[in-house]
């Protein structure tokens, strides 16, 4: 069989991890948003507690590399009783890891709007809540753009290392095909091509939202 | 209206509010000069609490403020603020937000106006402040004038009993500092109580009751502008008043 034929012939079953990458890569990108926010709002509060805490939380999941996090929670925890399914340990490691990313990102962006812009919103009367989620928050999404979608685009590629606590994710399916076929030229080929693929569609729908949300001058 | 007693601030060793005592009546319009560093900026920010006293007693409309409450945290300073409008040198307006938008924010998120009242009265503002016909546009549309006159429709929407400016016309280009005086004026002339830090001494001279003199953290003069602006009885004023003609 030819390449092209071989690659044809594999391709529904590579599609099969594709969409199980893209699908833990969705989920972590939701998830680590939420988490995301949280650090960054405790890292920025006047309370020295949640401060520790959001330090805390950060320094740990971005000193650990995914890899051992992933380990650790797929192999690690049932020693203790957790068991896990792969699937579990997937999402919540990834949504972890890539949360204490995420909140460093935000955390500047919130960083970076004046001053002046939290003081309006408190002359107005609104408690501190208010400003955040009403007056400085929605400010910082534009400026966020850019660095989320990087860090995006690094959790989706991430989301290979799952490979290695059993879930078949997109290079994980190109390894059991590899098995099989033994053909790791066009297995792995492809594999790169289709992660190409998606992280330029990711690029290209940033850039669009960007625009999107540039304000009119 | 505005009782202020012994009043102090420091920034660090910096003592930049020294033991401070004012009272401004309900309708008083009092404009505030000095020099750079003198302290002007700090006094109006303490009243509305977004600097915290160290020493001495605010009591703004019955409501009294003490050193040691947590500014952040306080459902009674949130209450407080309600009540008076903030100017600032720089607008800041959400830029993320219409004209329209910026005046309605307050009234819907803090006093839970329904959205078409609050509509309406906005409406209302921004044709007061002569903006009717830039309702939907973002600030970043708008001149520096048109922004600070957003600015202070946005305050108004509160129905603020004390309106502070902090140089309100300091950050525009010259031909626009007129319209935004003009809005002023005009609150003057309605009886709002203002307190208003500027370097615009005909508006001093034309609206104000009283004009302080700050210098150093301390209120040097205090009187009728006719009376400081040609008979100013301490010399550090003279020395002010000579070198800004
Ligand atoms: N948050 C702060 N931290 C430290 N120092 C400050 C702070 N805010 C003001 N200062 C200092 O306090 C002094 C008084 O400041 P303030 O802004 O009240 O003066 P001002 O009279 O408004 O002056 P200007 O005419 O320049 O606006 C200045 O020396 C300033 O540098
Ligand atoms: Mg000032």
């Amino acid at each position: 069989m030819d390449s092209l034929s071989f690659i044809w012939s594999v391709l529904p079953v590579l599609l099969k991890g594709l969409v199980m990458t893209v699908q833990l890569a969705v989920l972590a990108i939701i998830f680590g948003t939420i988490i995301g926010l949280i650090i960054a709002l405790m890292k920025i509060d006047h309370r020295p507690l949640l401060n520790w805490f959001g330090g805390l939380y950060t320094w740990f999941f971005r000193g650990i590399p995914l890899l051992v996090q992933l380990i650790f929670l797929y192999y690690g925890l049932p020693a203790v009783g957790i068991v896990l399914t792969p699937y579990m340990a997937a999402v919540i490691g990834l949504s972890l890891c890539g949360g204490a990313y995420i909140a460093e990102i935000i955390r500047a962006g919130i960083q970076s709007i004046e001053k002046g812009q939290m003081e309006a919103a408190l002359s107005l009367g609104m408690s501190y809540g208010q400003a955040m989620r009403r007056g400085i928050v929605p400010q910082t999404y534009r400026r966020l753009l850019p660095p989320m979608g990087n860090e995006f685009i690094t959790l989706l590629k991430d989301v290979a290392l799952v490979s290695v606590i059993t879930m078949v994710d997109l290079l994980r399916s190109a390894q059991l095909l590899n098995q099989t076929y033994f053909r790791p030229f066009e297995l792995y080929a492809t594999v790169a091509v289709l992660y190409l693929i998606l992280t330029s569609i990711f690029t290209v729908v940033v850039g669009y939202l960007e625009k999107k949300l540039t304000l009119p001058e | 209206m505005i009782q202020v007693s012994n009043v102090s601030k420091s920034f660090g060793q910096l003592k930049v509010l020294d033991d401070v005592s004012l009272e401004v009546q309900s309708g008083e319009v009092v404009v505030i000069i000095g020099p750079s560093g003198s302290g002007k900026s700090t006094l109006l920010r303490c009243l509305n609490c977004l600097e915290q006293v160290d020493d001495g007693l605010i009591n703004i409309d019955g409501q009294a403020v003490r050193p040691g409450v947590n500014y952040l945290k306080s459902k009674d300073i949130y209450r407080l603020r309600q009540g008076i409008g903030m100017v600032f040198q720089r607008f800041n307006l959400f830029p993320h937000m219409t004209a329209l938008e910026n005046v309605i924010e307050g009234p819907i998120t803090v006093r839970k106006t329904p959205r078409e009242e609050a509509v309406e009265k906005g409406l209302r503002l921004l044709d007061k402040v002569g903006l009717a016909d830039k309702a939907n546009a973002y600030p970043g549309q708008l001149s520096g004038g048109q922004q600070q006159r957003v600015a202070i429709a946005r305050s108004l929407a509160m129905e603020p009993k004390i309106m502070l400016f902090d140089e309100p016309t300091s950050a525009l280009d010259p031909e626009l500092v007129g319209e935004v005086l003009a809005v002023m004026k005009n609150l003057a002339k309605e009886g709002m109580t203002m307190m208003v830090v500027t370097h615009e001494m005909s508006f001093a001279k034309e609206v104000a009751d009283r004009v302080l003199f700050m210098d150093e953290g301390k209120i040097l003069e205090d009187g009728k502008p006719s009376q400081i602006f040609s008979d100013p009885r301490h010399p550090r004023t003279r020395e002010f008043l000579k070198k800004l003609l």
